[in-house]
């Protein structure tokens, strides 16, 4: 212990005296630990989310949709796949009662909606009254479509207002005001009370019976994707069809919920059974359930992570061989200075200690400035791009100073042995 | 303290067959001797402290410290006669310019464990005792050579060694300081320290109890 004190004390004079070189020895390692506390907390990061998605959605949620990629040997082979209609619908609603909820969606893209003067691109979708049983993000004002409006196939809807987007980087606007064809939808909701007028979308008119509010983004769960689906105007899937909006050709997406987590295997089966009965073999639906895409989505993030961390450990490693060289050269400078030290009495053990020591001391201090500048950086530069600030855990700065000392540490073996092996009257001789 | 050495031979690494810098030295030395090792350049004298010291290895012979037979010990265990058995002086003082007198002398003190208190109480005696009282927080630069040679023999006396070796300890030094050192080297024989020096000075070799003439590797 005493020993192991003194070396310390050496270490100090040592790093002091030569402070250019222990500047960069730090350097090389910060550079490490910098890259070590980012990947952490970035994977950190995506494992909170999808643990709270999971929470959130609960694992009784799965969605049938079409399966886009089915292949044809030749063009000629080709049929039009089946389709999953609103009859479908109904009689999957049948054949399983005990679902809690049965969830038809259709979408059409680019309806030109008419308010008055305004004149505006927007989208429209289909669903049933199951569609609220969904976690629900949302303020309703008004009504929202019932049972009687989809078996009249009335020309009824609901317009969703967005919420204040979540705080801006100039990035972010830039895309926003490329690609957001629906831009004067959104200004036209926020901006007029809908409730109660009458619309046209492509020439039909609607009456606005509701008003969804989204919740504010920060008051919203994070749905798998990131961020929740971008809906605007909903109407009784019946009428899409009906007026032609949806056509015969176009497969409904179905979202379930089978109201319970226990039975869920079963459940999987009994609905690729209807689908089987229904539609024949073949792979024409994809039965995707969140439990899966959600293992999916770790599986991935956790393969991205292994990216990241490896790409930390390459820079630790450089990091590594910045301290054994640095280590290496004050050995050769100091072999005179280890010749003197062997003389008056200390041994191999000794002088291997006092190496290494120094060299793990240059990792620590290294670690530690890594640690505030991967802290410190870490937020402006973040701001900038919009990531938000990954939370950074007490335990991620003390991890990365730990391995920045690991290294440092095997990294001095070999210096430290060089210097330790050498003979006393060698040593002494050096100039 | 007793030394006895028998056919110790010693080749240096290099050339074809090596260069040989001992080729069979054989001497007893009793404990409280002072004898000085004299002899031309090259001769093998300081290769000959070296392995007195621990320092170095022969490559072939006899040699015991106290009836041990050291080169077949662990280099842990080598260590601790070294420590706290002989003290060296050497030429060209090899003191660590980066400590200051006081810790300097302390470093053997450290090395064999000592407390922290006691360890500054005995080398502040030490450096009182070679005449350098006030001078503990002086680096080596700030001192003279002759100054300096006096902390090297305070170092040297830290874990109270049985034998001193002292390697041309003049060598750099003006007479005066010469002079001075030489006395203390008598001094420190005359309280029962076996004391070895190498010297090319005959006037110093003639102070000395017994010489030990060497050429070509052997003793005269």
């Amino acid at each position: 212990m005493r020993a192991i004190l003194n070396a310390v004390k050496t270490g100090f004079t040592e790093i002091w005296a030569h402070k250019m070189r222990s500047v960069l020895s730090f350097l090389a390692i910060a550079a490490g630990s910098v890259v070590f506390i980012e990947s952490f907390a970035a994977i950190f990061a995506t494992y909170e989310r999808l643990e709270k998605q999971k929470e959130v959605s609960g694992m009784a949620r799965m969605k049938i949709s079409q399966n886009y990629s089915q292949t044809y040997s030749s063009p000629d082979e080709y049929v039009p796949p089946p389709v999953i209609g609103y009859e479908d619908v109904v009689r999957l609603r049948e054949k399983m009662p005990g679902f809690y909820m049965v969830s038809p969606e259709g979408r059409d893209w680019r309806n030109v909606l008419e308010y008055g003067e305004h004149r505006l691109t927007t989208s429209l979708m289909g669903v049933t009254p199951e569609w609220v049983k969904r976690d629900f993000v949302y303020t309703l004002r008004g009504r929202f479509l019932d049972w009687h409006d989809v078996e009249n196939k009335l020309r009824v809807c609901v317009l969703v207002k967005k919420a204040a987007p979540p705080p801006e980087n100039t990035f972010n606007k830039s895309m926003m005001k490329k690609y957001n064809f629906t831009g004067g939808f959104d200004m036209l909701v926020a901006h007029n009370d809908m409730l109660g007028k009458a619309v046209n979308i492509d020439g039909f008119t609607f009456t606005v019976i509701g008003v969804l509010e989204e919740l504010p983004y920060s008051k919203r769960p994070n749905t798998i994707t990131g961020s929740s689906q971008d809906y605007k105007v909903l109407a009784p899937v019946t009428t899409l069809f009906h007026y032609n909006f949806l056509g015969a050709y176009q497969s409904l997406d179905i979202s379930i919920d089978t109201g319970s987590e226990q039975n869920f295997e079963e459940s999987l089966r009994k609905i690729n059974n209807f689908l089987k009965i229904r539609f024949g073999d073949g792979d024409f639906f994809i039965v995707e359930n969140q439990l899966e895409m959600i293992r999916e989505r770790i599986a991935a993030s956790m393969k991205s992570a292994l990216v990241t961390i490896s790409l930390g450990m390459l820079a630790f490693l450089a990091g590594g061989i910045g301290i054994m060289n640095v280590t290496l050269a004050t050995v050769f400078a100091r072999t005179r200075e280890i010749g003197v030290r062997r003389a008056i009495g200390a041994s191999r053990r000794d002088i291997m200690l006092q190496f290494i020591v120094e060299a793990v001391m240059l990792g620590l201090i290294g670690g530690v400035l890594g640690s505030a500048l991967g802290y410190l950086w870490g937020v402006p530069i973040k701001v900038m791009l919009g990531m938000g600030g990954s939370p950074i855990k007490i335990w991620m700065p003390l991890v990365s100073v730990f391995i920045a000392a690991f290294t440092a540490f095997v990294f001095a073996i070999y210096p430290a042995w060089v210097a330790a092996g050498l003979k006393p009257a060698d040593a002494l001789r050096a100039e | 303290m007793s030394i006895n050495c028998s056919e110790l031979t010693k080749v240096y690494e290099g050339g074809k067959a090596g260069w040989p810098a001992l080729r069979g030295v054989s001497f007893e030395i009793k404990m409280g001797e002072f004898v000085a090792v004299t002899g031309p350049s090259g001769c093998g004298k300081s290769t000959l402290l070296n392995i007195i010291g621990l320092l170095d290895e022969p490559s072939g012979g006899q040699y015991s410290l106290n009836g041990r037979d050291v080169f077949t010990l662990s280099d842990l265990e080598r260590s601790c006669p070294r420590r706290d058995e002989i003290g060296f002086v050497f030429q060209s003082f090899h003191l660590l310019n980066r400590l200051s007198s006081i810790e300097n002398v302390a470093l053997p003190l450290m090395y064999a464990g000592a407390d922290r208190a006691a360890t500054c109480e005995r080398a502040r005696l030490l450096l009182r005792r070679v005449g350098l009282h006030g001078k503990e927080k002086k680096i080596p630069l700030e001192l003279s050579g002759g100054e300096r040679q006096r902390v090297a023999i305070a170092r040297a006396l830290a874990n109270s060694p049985k034998l001193i070796l002292a390697d041309e300890p003049t060598g750099n030094l003006d007479s005066a300081s010469s002079k001075e050192i030489m006395q203390m080297l008598v001094g420190l024989n005359a309280e029962g320290i076996t004391v070895i020096m190498v010297t090319h000075d005959k006037e110093l070799a003639a102070r000395a109890g017994r010489n030990l003439r060497m050429r070509d590797g052997r003793l005269e």
